[in-house]
C-alpha cells in the first residue's frame, strides 16, 4: 500500500485516561462507530468493567498507572492479543493543576510533567511501533486544552505539557509521511470544571465574552476525535481549537 | 515547623503593606479588599514567611480563593506552618 493513499479508519482504539468524564465518553463513542477499543486508567471504573463485559469481544480494560512505561507497554501486547492489532491511540490521561508557580513544588511540577506530557511521549512511541511493525498505518489523536495557546494563572506546569504535546503533534506528523495522522484536540475549560473554581458571576462574565455564548462540553470534543479516528479528512499535525470562539 | 508566632506572621504582613505605602489595620475583621492586598501580596507573604521558616509552605489555589479578611490570612499561614 502507498503512504500516499488515504488512511482507513481507525478499528482499534487505544484510550489512555478511559475511565470517566470524557476518557470514557470518548471510548462510548469508539463503540458506536464499530471498532473496538483498548482503555486503560490507573482504576478501573464500573463504567469501564460494564462496557468490558456488555462487549467482551470488543472491550479491554486493565489498571495502568500512564507513567508506568512498562505496563503501559504490556497492556498494549495484552490488549492485542485480546482484540486484534491497535491502529489508533487517543493520549487522554492527565492530571490538572491549580496553583500559581511560586506556591507548586517541584515535585509535584514533575508529576504533571512525567503524566502529562512524558508518559503520551512515551505511550505514543510504543503504540507506533506496535502499529510500524506490522506495516501497518494509524491515527493519533492528543487531547491538550486552550492553556497551550492562551495564558492562565495556576496552569503553568499543566500549560507547559500541553505546549509541548501540541508541538509534538506537528513533529510526528512530519515525521510519519503520512503513514500516521497525528493531530491534537484543545478544549476550552469545560463548564463543570468552571464552575468548581470560579463563582456564577465569573461563569456568566467568561460565558458572555464566548461568542458562541456558551462553554464547552465533554460532548462537544466527541465529533471531533471521532472525525480524526475515522473519517478521510487529510488533517494532519494539527490543533483544533474546540472553545467556543473564547480563544479568538 | 516554626514557632513563628500569628503577632509575627502579622509583622510580615504590614510589612508587605507598608513597601506599597498601604498600612496594615489592627484587628482581623478587615477585608482585603479594603487594604488593597491582592493574592501576589499573600504569595510575597508566603514566600517571607518560607524564609523566615526556611521550608517551603506549597500549597493550592482553591485555599486561597477563600481567604477575606486579615484574619483569614493569618489563619491560613498558621494552617501551613503547622500542616
Amino acid at each position: 500500500m502507498s503512504d500516499t493513499e488515504p488512511i482507513g479508519p481507525a478499528t482499534c482504539v487505544l484510550v489512555s485516561g478511559g475511565s470517566r468524564g470524557l476518557g470514557l465518553t470518548i471510548v462510548r463513542s469508539v463503540l458506536d462507530k464499530g471498532a473496538k477499543v483498548a482503555a486503560f486508567a490507573r482504576t478501573v471504573t464500573p463504567g469501564m468493567t460494564e462496557l468490558a463485559e456488555t462487549y467482551p469481544d470488543r472491550v479491554f480494560v486493565g489498571s495502568v498507572d500512564a507513567t508506568d512505561a512498562a505496563a503501559a507497554t504490556r497492556f498494549i501486547k495484552d490488549a492485542a492479543a485480546h482484540l486484534g492489532p491497535i491502529d489508533a491511540l487517543v493520549n487522554n490521561a492527565a492530571i490538572g493543576q491549580d496553583s500559581l508557580h511560586v506556591h507548586t513544588s517541584p515535585e509535584r511540577i514533575d508529576a504533571i510533567i512525567s503524566t502529562n506530557l512524558t508518559a503520551p511521549l512515551v505511550l505514543t512511541r510504543a503504540v507506533l511501533r506496535h502499529i510500524m511493525s506490522r506495516g501497518g498505518r494509524g491515527r493519533v489523536v492528543n487531547v491538550t486544552s486552550i492553556c497551550a495557546q492562551r495564558g492562565y494563572a495556576g496552569l503553568v506546569a499543566y500549560s507547559a505539557t500541553k505546549g509541548g504535546l501540541d508541538a509534538a503533534t506537528r513533529a510526528l506528523a512530519r515525521e510519519m509521511h503520512g503513514r500516521v495522522l497525528v493531530n491534537s484536540v484543545a478544549p476550552g475549560f469545560f463548564a463543570s470544571e468552571m464552575s468548581s473554581v470560579l463563582g456564577p458571576n465569573q461563569l456568566d462574565t467568561i460565558t458572555r465574552r464566548t461568542p458562541s455564548g456558551r462553554l464547552v462540553e465533554p460532548a462537544n470534543v466527541v465529533p471531533v476525535v471521532e472525525m480524526l479516528l475515522f473519517a478521510d479528512t487529510n488533517v494532519n499535525g494539527q490543533v483544533i481549537v474546540l472553545d467556543g470562539g473564547g480563544g479568538i | 515547623m516554626s514557632d513563628l508566632s500569628r503577632d509575627e506572621v502579622r509583622g510580615m504582613m504590614a510589612d508587605v503593606l507598608t513597601k506599597q505605602g498601604k498600612t496594615l489595620p489592627a484587628g482581623d475583621t478587615t477585608p482585603l479588599d479594603e487594604i488593597g492586598f491582592r493574592s501576589l501580596d499573600f504569595s510575597e507573604l508566603a514566600l517571607r514567611v518560607e524564609d523566615e521558616v526556611d521550608a517551603e509552605l506549597n500549597f493550592d489555589a482553591p485555599g486561597l480563593r477563600e481567604i477575606r479578611t486579615v484574619g483569614d490570612v493569618l489563619d491560613f499561614i498558621d494552617q501551613l506552618l503547622t500542616a
